[in-house]
């Protein structure tokens, strides 16, 4: 369904950009996403799986490289336009829109480093790749830690109690890893390269972590099973173990020296991206419930006429609305300075992806025993909900991390540049 | 203390540099083709410093344009850029490097300056500009 958009200045490119996206995201990820769903997580990425279909089709159209310059063959798209396009692709499928997202990391975090080599191997292959078989994970998570991996604000972070569960022996030229990633990493068990976070000094707790990417057919590297889950079925994620993996150095991205601000750069972006997938759904079930109040008859009218499903509706409205102006806001400002003020993005994830997630409970109480069903999608996107609440850090964790965030830097001076 | 003498000095070299690039190096062309001009805001020594692809401008002329990058950093960290001695990640990250404009026209700008850090040793040994930085 189209809406009406507040900003008064989008531009025929901009416009263009929306309807590709658009019509992407309804005549192929929504429809894959579905089917996605009733599968095993084994199914999902089975070969003949749909989801190959997916990413061929997302790969040709270039939804692939939003993130990245046009110089390295990206599509090098305003923040703005990055908006335009999340936002369908997550109106689409939440779940999808991660895989094809984290499938850029390794790629999007060699381009900062303008580093040749790195250029030549991690990214222009990425952004020429037309059939989805390039496609990278961020390997962040491990199995005895969650949320704290990001938690840069808490005492613990900086203890040597803090032992990850992979680490990194600096030998030479060469990290040699060890260790495993949990069964959260997305794309995990069919990424083809990863952005990988590792221990390097355990002596300084997380802080002492380290980046590199790596493509994930070196020796030593194996997988675990695609994980089942409630929601975002049509997400891979699993474990990846390594075993003596030699990694050159000439891949690290950070080392423990500058490994803090290099992860709020990285999770602002990746917040960024969930504020803005969660516009989508959170539009999802605007339209469905508006929709479906038009059509369903209680008490002799359409839903739509009586009272409270005005008011219901409304309050739908104003949380999409709300959604888009402030992931906008927030994309706008940190895709658009380096470094970024990290607390937007952490603003912009928490607010979008709570309000996504009322709205579509909210929707299911309009459509009543309807929304409980397979029969429609709004399950599905309550269960894809659900998960939005968690990923690329819990929520509660993101709170803390942006009000130690408002202690050290609140208000923020305005930028003199 | 920087390692330039002083801003007449930095002004010199920088403006020689970038019409140098712009005139004789792929850089002129990629720079027109890409449609980006950019803002170095730059302290010790301080100098303002506007290039597009007809080339730098400084101080009031420069404050007068509309860029689509501006990048703010210290004299020291623009002479390790040009000697290829910053790494980037780490400077952007510590704000050694602080940049305003899309993301992604940021990123582009890096691999484009290539050709002055090409450059930039002659003028190190020109200027007797210390090079084991």
């Amino acid at each position: 369904m189209d809406y009406f958009d507040v900003n008064m200045d989008l531009t025929k490119e901009d416009k263009a950009i929306r309807a590709a996206a658009r019509e992407f995201a309804q005549q192929v990820m929504r429809p894959i996403s579905l089917e996605l769903d009733q599968m095993t997580a084994e199914e999902v990425v089975a070969d003949g799986s749909p989801l190959w279909d997916f990413m061929k089709q997302a790969y040709e159209l270039d939804f692939h490289s939003i993130l990245l310059p046009e110089y390295y063959g990206g599509q090098g798209l305003s923040p703005l336009q990055i908006h335009l396009v999340f936002e369908e692709l997550g109106w689409a499928s939440f779940g999808l829109s991660v895989f094809l997202a984290v499938a850029c990391f390794p790629a999007y975090c060699a381009c900062m480093t303008a580093d040749e080599e790195l250029v030549e191997t991690f990214v222009k292959p990425f952004c020429e790749c037309r059939d989805g078989s390039i496609r990278g994970c961020w390997a962040i998570t491990e199995p005895d830690h969650g949320s704290d991996v990001i938690a840069v604000g808490e005492e613990y972070f900086y203890s040597d109690t803090m032992q990850g569960n992979l680490q990194v022996t600096v030998e030479g030229d060469e990290w040699i890893i060890n260790g495993q990633k949990s069964a959260w990493v997305s794309g995990g068990t069919v990424a083809t390269h990863a952005l990988l976070h590792c221990q390097v000094d355990p002596s300084k707790g997380f802080a002492g972590n380290g980046i590199c990417v790596l493509p994930l057919d070196l020796p030593g590297v194996s997988r675990g099973k695609p994980l089942e889950k409630i929601g975002q079925r049509d997400l891979n994620q699993g474990e990846i173990y390594f075993d003596d993996v030699h990694v050159p150095k000439k891949w690290v991205i950070a080392d423990p020296e500058y490994y803090v601000p290099m992860l709020d750069m990285i999770l602002a972006s990746a917040n960024l991206c969930m504020a803005s997938w969660a516009t989508g759904l959170a539009r999802a079930a605007l339209e469905e419930s508006l929709t479906y109040s038009k059509e369903r008859v209680q008490g002799g009218k359409p839903l739509i006429e009586h009272y409270s499903m005005k008011q219901r509706i409304f309050h739908l409205f104003r949380r999409v609305e709300t959604c888009r102006v402030v992931s906008r806001t927030a994309m706008n400002l940190n895709f658009n300075i380096s470094p970024p003020h990290v607390e937007y993005s952490l603003w912009a994830k928490v607010q979008c992806t709570e309000m996504a997630y009322k709205n579509i409970h909210e929707a299911i109480q309009i459509w009543g025993a309807n929304g409980l069903t397979k029969e429609y999608v709004l399950e599905k996107l309550f269960r894809d909900a659900r998960a939005t609440l968690i990923e690329d850090g819990n929520n509660e964790t993101l709170a803390r991390h942006g009000g130690h965030i408002l202690a050290e830097t609140y208000p923020r001076r305005p930028l003199k540049f | 203390m920087s390692v330039f003498k002083d801003k007449e000095m930095a002004k010199e070299l920088f403006g020689d540099l970038w019409t140098k690039m712009i005139k004789e190096t792929e850089f002129g062309e990629k720079l027109k083709k890409s449609g980006i001009s950019i803002l170095f805001v730059v302290k010790d020594p301080d100098i303002v410093m506007y290039v597009d692809e007809n080339g730098p401008l400084f101080d009031n002329e420069a404050k007068a344009k509309v860029p689509v990058v501006t990048m703010q950093m210290d004299g020291d960290t623009v002479h390790k850029y040009w000697l290829k001695k910053v790494n980037i990640p780490k400077a952007l990250a510590m704000r050694k490097i602080k940049a305003k404009g899309p993301v992604s026209k940021v990123l582009q700008i890096l691999p484009l300056l290539k050709p002055g850090q090409e450059l930039y040793p002659e003028y190190c040994k020109k200027y007797n500009l210390p090079m084991d930085v």
